[in-house]
């Protein structure tokens, strides 16, 4: 017999009794009067930030304001954006501005998931991440936003919440310790 | 891999010789505790989202068959390979076969309790495989040679001043330069080096969704992410109990493990791997190893709703004065404490003991596993299977024999209230009594049994 017969007999006489499953609906969640400041004041907590776009300003605009004097910039939020022959040619990236599908309120958490990207290494790669986002995709809570997530990306999607962090070392709070220093989340 | 041998009593007590540092330990993990209590007061629903979660996994247990089938047939439908692994063994050959088809050198691998479990690290070590565990916790004790000493904050044994040597003698970094930041950051570049030149990345599971065919997994570094996205070949390890059936319970789970694990509202990354990069191969092995036993056990398969936050072990009172180390098994605290008796009551019976039953730890669990009254059931397991040294044995057949016989107990608690108070200090002073931390409290008038008896006549009269 193969392990995963055994495994499954086992399962099968072992079966304990269980309710059936609840109705996770049922159940008033939190919301917020003003979903994109909670976002905001979480987010900065997170070694992040977050803006609304001004009328008549640029996401690019928004991004040399902010870091003045950074490296290499990659785009994909443009159609037609820049390619990489592997996931690893990313590990140069100082900027990376990539579309984030919706937000959410109660976690400063956004959902990406680029149905026109190859490698997601970029996201992880980049020093620091501006993810923009539509003005009104922002939800209160992670059950609102699984209902509206799709895998998009190669199998993949992510929610981001902030800059990298760890506190392994005396549980002091450092940024920075994989992924992306610095987080941007742009609403337009 | 850890060492079988340890008693809980013993490693606790020369872990306390120090203790400045045991001070230290016990209030960095209560403010963790207290980091979640902040956290669960934010949100009104919080009881009712732990009592939606309890019932998905017990639900989710009583047909843990039929999910794992149709979360293996979505997976497949995916592009991705499904092992089903019996025990450790299993487990790390299939692993060790996947690299070694693939021409693997170097693993890089992110937080995985269940490699720890299994012994993956040694076991590829043996076979000529570099492993590089990339969690910063798990990098420290990787170079230190030991056992992380919590689940999710495998490093909180050490201090910042152990870690700068380490990292001077490993990384070459400044010497006597123990800023968090500065350490932290050299590492950083040291594991990029190791993640753009892995040949294969290796993460645990957080959750597999039986209606999507695809795994998540929560990190705060995004060493999960980077060591799955450049390399090739992504093997996911997970218990089978890590299943949900389906993709909105997530909604309920992504609230709760970062809120109970560390006081935050979520991870800064929460991943969902359903296919391999372009060009690479996914992998997904299902491991048991003692999980079916576990589940046909009454008193103690719904420790296998756990989700591995580590809430437990931050409010024990026991694990903060005792650290990770102290304990037999490699996932310490008090649901550490229940899944080692269960899986080998000889090797890990001290475990049971390492309990007050003060119940804090059911009282916190984000799926309100039953933890307190688990270890006391555990508790008799180990008297019955001899695993008790014969001081304690003896301590508790005694008491036994006194709580059978009240008269015996009640004449003897009334010599002790008398003769405690009057014995001289040069008798104390080598005893268990005498150690820092544990005078000998103030002796009562009255027995409890005598102060409800005279309660009982007021409320009468």
């Amino acid at each position: 017999m193969s392990s995963q017969a055994k495994i499954l007999a086992r399962l099968r006489q072992n079966r304990p009794q269980g309710p059936a499953l609840p109705d996770i609906d049922a159940v008033p969640f939190i919301t917020f009067d003003d979903k994109f400041d909670a976002f905001r004041t979480l987010v900065r907590n997170l070694g992040g930030d977050a803006v609304q776009l001004a009328d008549g300003d640029s996401v690019l605009s928004v991004v040399q304001q902010r870091w003045p004097q950074h490296g290499r910039l990659v785009d994909l939020t443009v159609a037609g954006h820049e390619e990489s022959p592997s996931p690893h040619a990313w590990h140069d990236v100082d900027v990376a501005i990539v579309p984030g599908e919706l937000a959410v309120a109660e976690s400063a958490a956004v959902w990406v998931s680029h149905a026109d990207n190859q490698w997601r290494s970029i996201y992880f790669l980049t020093q620091k991440l501006v993810l923009v986002v539509p003005r009104d995709a922002i939800v209160d809570t992670m059950r609102d936003a699984y209902r509206r997530i799709a895998i998009r990306e190669q199998g993949f999607g992510g929610f981001i919440s902030g800059s990298s962090r760890t506190a392994d070392i005396e549980q002091s709070l450092v940024m920075g310790a994989h992924g992306a220093m610095a987080a941007l989340v742009i609403f337009v | 891999m850890k060492n079988d041998n340890i008693h809980h009593a013993e490693a606790a007590a020369a872990f306390l010789q120090d203790r400045e540092q045991a001070r230290w330990h016990d209030s960095a993990i209560w403010w963790v505790r207290q980091k979640r209590d902040m956290q669960a007061k934010q949100l009104p629903e919080w009881e009712q989202l732990r009592e939606l979660a309890q019932q998905i996994k017990a639900h989710t247990l009583s047909r843990l068959d039929d999910y794992l089938l149709q979360f293996q047939a979505n997976a497949e439908k995916n592009g991705v390979t499904v092992h089903w692994a019996a025990d450790a063994d299993e487990h790390n050959r299939i692993v060790h076969g996947i690299l070694a088809a693939g021409g693997v050198k170097k693993l890089v691998k992110s937080k995985s309790m269940l490699t720890e479990e299994c012994g993956l690290n040694p076991y590829l070590e043996q076979h000529g495989i570099e492993v590089i565990d990339t969690d910063l916790g798990e990098r420290i004790v990787q170079l230190r040679q030991e056992p992380p000493s919590h689940i999710v904050m495998p490093a909180i044994h050490l201090k910042k001043e152990q870690i700068s040597e380490l990292f001077h003698r490993e990384l070459g970094t400044e010497a006597g330069n123990n800023d968090p930041t500065y350490l932290t950051h050299a590492a950083r570049a040291n594991l990029r080096e190791h993640f753009l030149t892995a040949d294969a990345g290796l993460t645990g599971v957080n959750f597999a969704i039986a209606e999507t065919g695809g795994v998540v997994v929560c990190t705060n570094e995004g060493n999960a992410d980077l060591g799955t996205a450049l390399p090739p070949i992504h093997i996911a390890s997970m218990g089978l109990e890590k299943i949900i059936p389906r993709l909105e319970h997530l909604g309920v789970f992504t609230r709760l493990l970062a809120r109970s694990a560390i006081g935050s509202p979520i991870t800064t990354y929460t991943s969902h791997f359903h296919r391999a990069r372009p060009g690479g191969q996914m992998h997904i092995v299902i491991v048991d190893n003692g999980r079916s036993d576990i589940l046909g056990n009454d008193d103690f398969y719904q420790s296998l709703r756990c989700i591995r936050c580590g809430a437990c072990m931050n409010t024990c009172p026991v694990y903060r004065r005792s650290t990770g180390h102290s304990y037999s098994y490699i996932i310490p605290g008090p649901i550490g404490s229940t899944l080692g008796p269960s899986r080998d009551i000889k090797k890990h019976g001290s475990m049971a003991f390492a309990c007050t039953t003060c119940g804090s730890c059911s009282n916190v669990c984000p799926v309100k596993i039953n933890l307190h009254e688990q270890l006391v059931l555990q508790r008799k397991r180990a008297f019955d299977a001899g695993t008790l040294k014969p001081a304690k044995k003896m301590g508790l057949l005694a008491m036994r024999f006194l709580t059978q016989h009240p008269s015996l107990m009640d004449g003897g608690g009334k010599v002790m209230r008398k003769v405690v108070p009057i014995v001289p200090e040069s008798l104390t002073r080598h005893s268990a009594w005498s150690r820092p931390g544990r005078a000998l409290p103030e002796m009562p008038e009255q027995s409890f049994k005598e102060m409800w008896q005279a309660r009982q006549k007021d409320k009468k009269a």
